[in-house]
């Protein structure tokens, strides 16, 4: 599988020059992205997730390790014209949005008619075509993010880096975002996104990794994530609740989890005491209870401010 | 060379507030002169072309060292740079833009100076030659500018640019002459400066070149520091 983003033992420390304060804000941090997939970047604040996508960007440089980013060094100029990026809260100029567009998409070398098609075309994409004609600046901060994902797609980019996309979003907007980054897949693009929309991330992203102090703390495949290990959830009907540990009422049924190894017994004993089998489903947990359990545990990142 | 136009038009464009004020100040001046008696008040009216040429210098070093302080502040820095764009044509296209910006000025106040000064006795034709030692002046002195914000904030980079700048004059006051010439922008300064209507002063055009090649050279080691600077933004 072609890798489209790689970060490759990389530390990087902010040095305060008047009181020579050192924080390492990203240590000895590894990660590879592959082409056509959409990538979950996720951590707390501070963890070190927007020094990572502004060092693929090539705005700073690692104190130590390197990157690459499209098969070309962090930094490559020529390569960000197939990124395409958006910022943590988003700025931008104020101009009408359709020439704040095109102003963008002619600094990655496009021009002419494709460039002013393409521009009224993403704006439509992200439902900003009835305000193409006015300036961004007295937009709100939803609208701004809408046109900074506009100009971040008007180069057709092979990989898309994103940083908190969905931040200032409504609901609708947000559904547009999604079916933005799974039609991206589709197409064969690669999505890089940051966010702390657990959710979202849960449902579109192939592959999540966690940050946590500058250290990836856990990354995999969403599905074998959210897997809860060899538990299963067996919902009854027409049982007590006491007969079961852990077991919860609700809605005429009552559920609960036993270990996979036991869920033979587990039903046979639901039978035998004349109860209903409603479902039995391997356990899934939520991207929320693997990202707290990660940013809980102390041992799953050491990495801190150093003096 | 396309992105450092845009960029260099772009940075022209957001400034136009500032710009459009210093324009109004330079037409309402020329309306003023126009109204009053123009031979009896000609040495006024050189008094006044004179200050508005000193007003752009200090607006060019203005103009280049808070340009990337406030494009960080901004946080606009980051969708430019997220293009094709490199750090040396970002900063190209700043160095064009400071001197589209105070081309703009320049060009104005000569068109004012021909109609105030000129119609005084001044020769327009040397009116037009002091517009492009300021312009050369304003270009070096927003470069060197430039430099220093790359590094330093846009009050300590002015501190900086005034001393580079100011140095090589205080040398020419007590070494010699030419030690003003190592960094022309005051000599330039002095031709728009010293000219009278009995002495318009000599069209030498060796500062001019000189601070076109230092302006050059100044925005290739402004290149070269950024290129190693982190463009860290504010979180909010």
């Amino acid at each position: 599988m072609r890798l489209v983003l790689e970060f490759d033992n990389v530390t990087k420390e902010y040095r305060s020059f008047a009181s020579k304060r050192r924080l390492r804000a990203l240590d000895g941090f590894s990660l590879t992205v592959e082409a056509g997939e959409i990538f979950g970047f996720l951590g707390p604040n501070g963890a070190g997730k927007t020094t990572a996508i502004h060092l693929a960007m090539g705005f700073m440089r690692p104190t130590s390790g390197t990157g690459r980013l499209l098969g070309e060094r962090f930094g490559h100029p020529g390569t960000r014209r197939r990124v395409g990026f958006l910022a943590e809260s988003v700025a931008l100029y104020h101009r009408r949005a359709e020439r704040l567009v095109r102003f963008y998409g002619a600094l990655n070398g496009m021009s002419g008619k494709h460039l002013e098609d393409r521009a009224r075309q993403v704006l439509e994409i992200v439902g900003l075509q009835d305000h193409a004609n006015r300036n961004a600046g007295k937009f709100s901060r939803g609208m701004l993010q809408r046109v900074g994902l506009a100009q971040a797609i008007v180069n057709d980019p092979e990989l898309l880096i994103l940083d908190e996309p969905t931040s200032a979003l409504d609901p609708l907007s947000r559904v547009m975002v999604r079916e933005l980054l799974l039609n991206a897949r589709n197409a064969g693009k690669t999505v890089f996104l940051s966010s702390h929309l657990l959710s979202e991330v849960e449902l579109v992203c192939d592959r999540v990794a966690v940050l946590h102090r500058g250290r990836l703390a856990r990354m995999g495949r969403t599905t074998d994530l959210l897997q809860a290990g060899d538990q299963t959830e067996i919902v009854v009907r027409a049982i007590a609740v006491t007969q079961f540990k852990g077991a919860v009422a609700r809605d005429g049924v009552v559920s609960f989890s036993v270990p996979a190894p036991n869920q033979r017994e587990a039903l046979e004993k639901v039978w035998n005491l004349g109860g209903e089998v409603v479902s039995v489903n391997p356990l899934r947990r939520s991207l929320e209870e693997i990202f707290l359990e990660v940013t809980a545990d102390p041992q799953s990142a050491t990495s801190k401010g150093v003096q | 060379m396309k992105p450092v136009l845009l960029i260099a038009i772009n940075f022209a464009r957001e400034q136009r507030w500032p710009m459009l004020t210093l324009l109004l100040w330079v037409l309402l001046l020329a309306f003023l002169g126009l109204v009053s008696d123009i031979h009896r008040q000609r040495d006024d009216l050189l008094f006044v072309f004179k200050l508005d040429a000193v007003y752009v210098s200090a607006f060019s070093i203005f103009f280049g060292g808070s340009a990337i302080y406030n494009e960080r502040r901004s946080r606009r820095i980051l969708a430019v740079l997220s293009k094709a764009v490199g750090r040396q044509q970002y900063l190209s296209g700043l160095v064009l833009g400071v001197t589209i910006a105070c081309a703009v000025y320049c060009f104005a106040l000569g068109m004012t100076g021909s109609w105030t000064v000129g119609a005084a006795g001044f020769p327009i034709s040397h009116v037009w030659f002091l517009m492009v030692c300021l312009l050369a002046a304003c270009a070096l002195a927003g470069t060197v500018a430039l430099m220093f914000s790359t590094f330093l904030n846009p009050f300590f980079a002015a501190g900086a640019t005034a001393m580079v700048l100011g140095l090589p004059a205080l040398a020419g006051q007590f070494l010699g002459p030419h030690w003003g010439y190592v960094i022309p922008v005051w000599e330039l300064g002095a031709t728009v400066v010293n000219s009278s209507f009995e002495s318009p002063g000599t069209a030498s055009w060796f500062p001019i070149v000189l601070a076109g090649v230092e302006t050059l050279a100044f925005w290739l080691l402004s290149a070269r520091i950024f290129a190693y600077v982190d463009i860290a933004v504010a979180v909010e």
